[in-house]
């Protein structure tokens, strides 16, 4: 099968019901993406399919042939983090740290569907699984990145 | 593992095997003099190359690169708690550099990182250095993280790995400018003399500062002079942790590597025997073999985890022995009736509680109550796994442990190759908890990879395997009864309880030499036997229950159970005579200010003396566990029947000295956090002896929609430094509990809530 994962096309070969997150983990080698469940449910796993956050664990590879793939390896560009990267960094967001990719690619998500989010929007898409208990500096980081994203688009206008 | 407490007798008797077992080092066993930290002083150099690899090393701690680079080996497992950012803080501080010139390495499982605080009692004293004891535990390389104790035993021991690489580097710049010691001065990196304002930078000294051999220890900073500990400084694996290129055990990639699923057997004390469906099984392409371990489960070795793990499903397996009968149900009457009978053990003892109790007095009140908690499972969010390499004689581990050198003997005993030749690499782990000190997946890693010689082999357990196989936290009942006057004072106090012994069973598994016989388990009753309160007559006693099934540590260990039993009823003294639930506990406070000063803190925190507008409710308690004194309120509302909301908790800690205010605030939250869903979702149970729960679907945790806002304070202390990672927990769910009377009047007398009708949004 042919995947576009982070803006590279990779000819995968693996067994069409395997699921994206294997075929990241153990073929590509592409490690940030998490295991945690299995079963769609902790959100570990989650990557973007054309913009929008999926959880990959149930999701055979096979399907996602012509569809943009964005992991966490594609948040980074080059040594620059993302402002919600950078949020994340500000605020100590991980402890353990295992969750942190899903939750940043959910983050990610929301923020660009919902540039301002309140704090039921957060409840109601970021729905993943954090062991350690780093939920509330995960909320305040999405809303500083909500912030500095802001500001960046509103310096931009300025400028123009 | 937490706090790990055992009988001196037991302790000797280790101490001579192990002296045995060391042999060659007797030499330097001889060093052991040096102010009692000698593994920062001449013995330890033995070690500094081999545990901190080549390159200019000052001790086993601290090594400079000609670069300036300074590496600070952390021996302790990075799980969350930021252990990698605060004992480089430590060292930083005395060292004189920056944080951001610092990199943290894992090092080999050697005696000089032994955590002598968490192999030796929990003393206050512990400190002050080293007893005889604590210097024969050094020389044992028990590199173990667990019972809240990083900080703790690192306190002292890596200010002074970084003050001592200090004295060498300012005596190598003194020495090359020919001038006295006095004229130098450390200051961010560099040696300055202070007559002439030459400079010379760590890198340019390093090489002859490591051959430098000082004569006495340097003399520590005192807090008030302190620019790095006790500062909020960022934690130093936030960018890996943010980019995806933190490496955690299961993120191990190797050449040629092949993954292994594991199938455990399906019925408690059962063994897999044989496999009848294999050649089905080796058929499916990818799979590689299919193995029957020694100790009960099979294993399937693919391409790749998905495979490994579908194809290990599949396996149509024939299991020998087990316990059918074991049940929730059945452990409960059982432990109803060990609830009766005389106890095992009674650990504290105060007054004449029977006679307290017999005496008739007019205007008192008995009351009595009992309690129950089921077991719960440490769901950890990256799955037990361990990567093995067999070869030529050799093996390699890569695994996330909290005791590596748990791990090292493991991989000795099953592969049968010496420790010398066996390499640990300890990774990122993706949560502990307590978890990840059991020897179990290191040991099965390495059964496959000895099948598979030649080949890595990552080997995981699947989230149904890990949650189906934990070490669970015990199942627990506890029994109350008191008396107490009309005008609030706790006459008598008798509490007895069953549960089986962590410290019997788990260091069974673990460090079998130090397990202890049930009825000297201290982790059974704590958190029960030393409440802070006055009260005159007070018994609390203990009985043990013998059941096939493996518990172990878990996040704050007894004082989870004990937490939550004892805060809970003596609130529920509180409310028989009438009294607000802070100051009945602020009454009995007397000859413990630091507890009271948390208490206050936290009822001032959360306004608790003015009352809360309609439909709000909230809950205090106050446990001392790891050293650390935690106080929280928790504060609800109501949404609509048995449908709360929890709002807000309020947290006030006394941790003594505090290396970085921010991540003790993230440990209390997390610890907070982690008590809460255990009070609402947490519950393993059995049935025909296996377990009901298997992944999160059905072992749901707290997520961001209903974690409450929390604000940790915490006390400003100069007293040496107390656990952080783990008493955030106890608290929190007899705080919740409470809250829940005051709202309902219903008491909660048995976890979790969501099995009593309870919803939380
Ligand atoms: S691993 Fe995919 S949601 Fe948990
Ligand atoms: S940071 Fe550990 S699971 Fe989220």
């Amino acid at each position: 099968m042919n995947l576009n994962i982070n803006g590279k096309d990779y000819q995968v070969d693996a067994d069409p019901a395997m699921p994206l997150l294997w075929v990241l983990r153990d073929v590509l080698n592409m490690t940030g993406t998490k295991y945690g469940c299995g079963v769609a449910s902790c959100g570990a796993c989650t990557v973007h399919i054309d913009g929008v956050a999926m959880r990959t664990c149930t999701l055979p590879a096979s399907a996602l042939e012509g569809k943009a793939i964005t992991t966490i390896e594609g948040i980074t560009k080059g040594n620059e983090l993302s402002a919600v990267q950078k949020a994340w960094i500000e605020h100590s967001a991980p402890q353990c740290g295992y969750c942190q990719s899903g939750m940043i690619m959910a983050a990610e998500a929301l923020l660009k569907e919902n540039p301002d989010p309140t704090d039921k929007d957060i409840n109601k898409s970021i729905t993943n699984i954090c062991r350690c208990g780093s939920y509330n500096r995960v909320r305040q980081a999405i809303k500083t990145a909500a912030k500095n994203l802001g500001n960046t688009e509103d310096q931009l206008l300025g400028s123009l | 593992m937490a706090n790990q407490k055992k009988e001196r007798s037991t302790a000797r008797k280790w101490t001579r095997r192990a002296f045995i077992g060391v042999g060659g080092l007797a030499g330097v066993g001889l060093v052991v003099g040096v102010g009692g930290y000698m593994h920062i002083s001449s013995a330890v150099k033995k070690y500094s190359g081999k545990g901190m690899g080549d390159g200019n090393s000052m001790n086993a701690w601290v090594r400079i690169a000609p670069d300036n680079t300074v590496t600070i080996a952390v021996a302790r497992a990075e799980m969350g708690q930021g252990v990698t950012t605060a004992l480089p803080q430590l060292v930083a501080e005395e060292l004189e550099v920056d944080m951001n010139s610092i990199k943290v390495v894992s090092p080999q499982p050697e005696s000089p990182y032994s955590n002598t605080f968490l192999v030796t009692k929990n003393r206050p004293n512990a400190f002050k250095g080293y007893d005889l004891l604590e210097k024969v535990y050094a020389f044992l390389p028990v590199i173990a993280t667990g019972g809240s104790t990083s900080v703790i035993d690192a306190w002292t021991n890596m200010r002074f790995a970084g003050a001592t690489a200090r004295e060498m580097l300012k005596t190598a710049a003194a020495k090359q400018w020919g001038t006295s010691l006095v004229n130098c001065k450390a200051e961010n990196g560099y040696v300055i003399n202070t007559a002439t304002n030459d400079r010379l930078s760590y890198g340019e000294l390093a090489e002859a500062a490591s051959s430098i051999e000082l004569d006495e220890l340097p003399t520590l900073k005192k807090k008030e002079d302190f620019k790095i500990v006790g500062k909020p400084v960022k934690r130093l694996d936030s960018f890996e942790k943010v980019t995806g290129t933190a490496e955690y055990g299961i993120d191990i990639r190797l050449d040629g590597m092949l993954y292994a699923a594991i199938k455990h057997p399906s019925t408690i004390g059962a063994k897999i025997k044989s496999v009848s469906n294999e050649d089905t099984i080796l058929n499916m392409p990818g799979v590689k073999k299919v193995l029957v371990l020694e100790d009960g489960p099979a294993a399937v070795v693919a391409d790749n985890t998905w495979l490994a793990s579908k194809a290990a499903q599949a396996l149509q397996v024939e299991e020998e022995g087990g316990d059918v009968s074991i049940s929730t149900e059945g452990i409960l009457a059982q432990m109803n009736d060990l609830l009766k009978q005389k106890p095992l053990k009674i650990t504290r003892n105060d007054g004449n509680v029977a006679d307290a109790f017999a005496q008739e007095q007019a205007n008192t009140k008995t009351i009595e109550a009992r309690y129950d908690l089921p077991y719960l499972a440490h769901a950890t969010m990256e799955p037990m796994n361990a990567t093995v390499l067999v070869k030529d004689g050799k093996a390699t581990l890569w695994c996330g442990h909290q005791a590596a050198s748990v791990a090292h003997t493991m991989v000795e005993a099953v592969s049968g190759i010496p420790k010398k030749d066996i390499t640990v690499n300890t990774t990122y782990l993706g949560g502990g908890f307590g978890r990840r000190g059991e020897p179990d997946f290191v040991r099965y890693a390495t059964a496959v990879a000895k099948e598979m010689e030649g080949t890595p082999v990552q080997t995981i357990f699947t989230r149904e395997e890990d949650m189906k196989n934990d070490m669970y936290r015990p199942m627990a009942a506890s029994q109350f009864k008191a008396k107490i006057s009309g005008d609030g004072e706790l006459i008598a106090w008798d509490n007895k309880m069953v549960l089986q012994s962590c410290s019997n069973n788990a260091m069974g598994r673990i460090m079998p030499s130090m397990a202890t016989a049930p009825a000297d388990d201290e982790t059974t009753a704590e958190g029960a036997d030393n409440m802070p309160y006055v009260i005159k007559n007070q018994r609390v006693a203990f009985n043990d229950i013998q059941l096939p099934i493996q518990i172990g540590y878990w996040r704050s260990v007894g004082y989870s159970q004990n937490g939550f039993f004892a805060e809970s009823f003596f609130d529920e003294c509180a409310h028989a005579v009438g009294k607000d639930p802070y100051e009945f506990r602020r009454s009995k406070l007397g000859n413990h200010p630091r507890f009271a000063a948390v208490l206050d803190k936290v009822a001032e925190i959360s306004n608790w003396k003015t009352p809360l507008p309609e439909g709000k409710y909230r809950g205090i308690s106050l446990v001392k566990s790891y050293n650390s004194i935690v106080g929280e309120v928790v504060e609800i509302s109501k949404q609509g029947e048995k449908e709360f909301k929890i709002d807000k908790v309020y947290a006030a800690i006394d941790c003594g000295n505090v290396v970085n205010p921010d991540i003790v605030d993230t440990q209390v939250q997390g610890g907070i956090i982690f008590g809460l869903t255990a009070a609402l979702y947490g519950e393993i149970t059995w049935k025909d002896g296996q377990v009901v729960q298997s992944n999160f679907p059905n072992y749901e945790m707290v997520r961001m929609g209903v974690c409450p806002e929390i604000q940790v304070h915490i006390m400003d202390i100069d007293e040496p430094p107390g656990g952080v990672g783990e008493p955030g927990t106890p608290p929190a769910a007899p705080a919740l509990a409470n809250a829940l009377f005051a709202a309902t009047g219903e008491r909660i007398r048995t976890l979790p809530l969501n099995k009593q009708g309870y919803k939380f949004v």
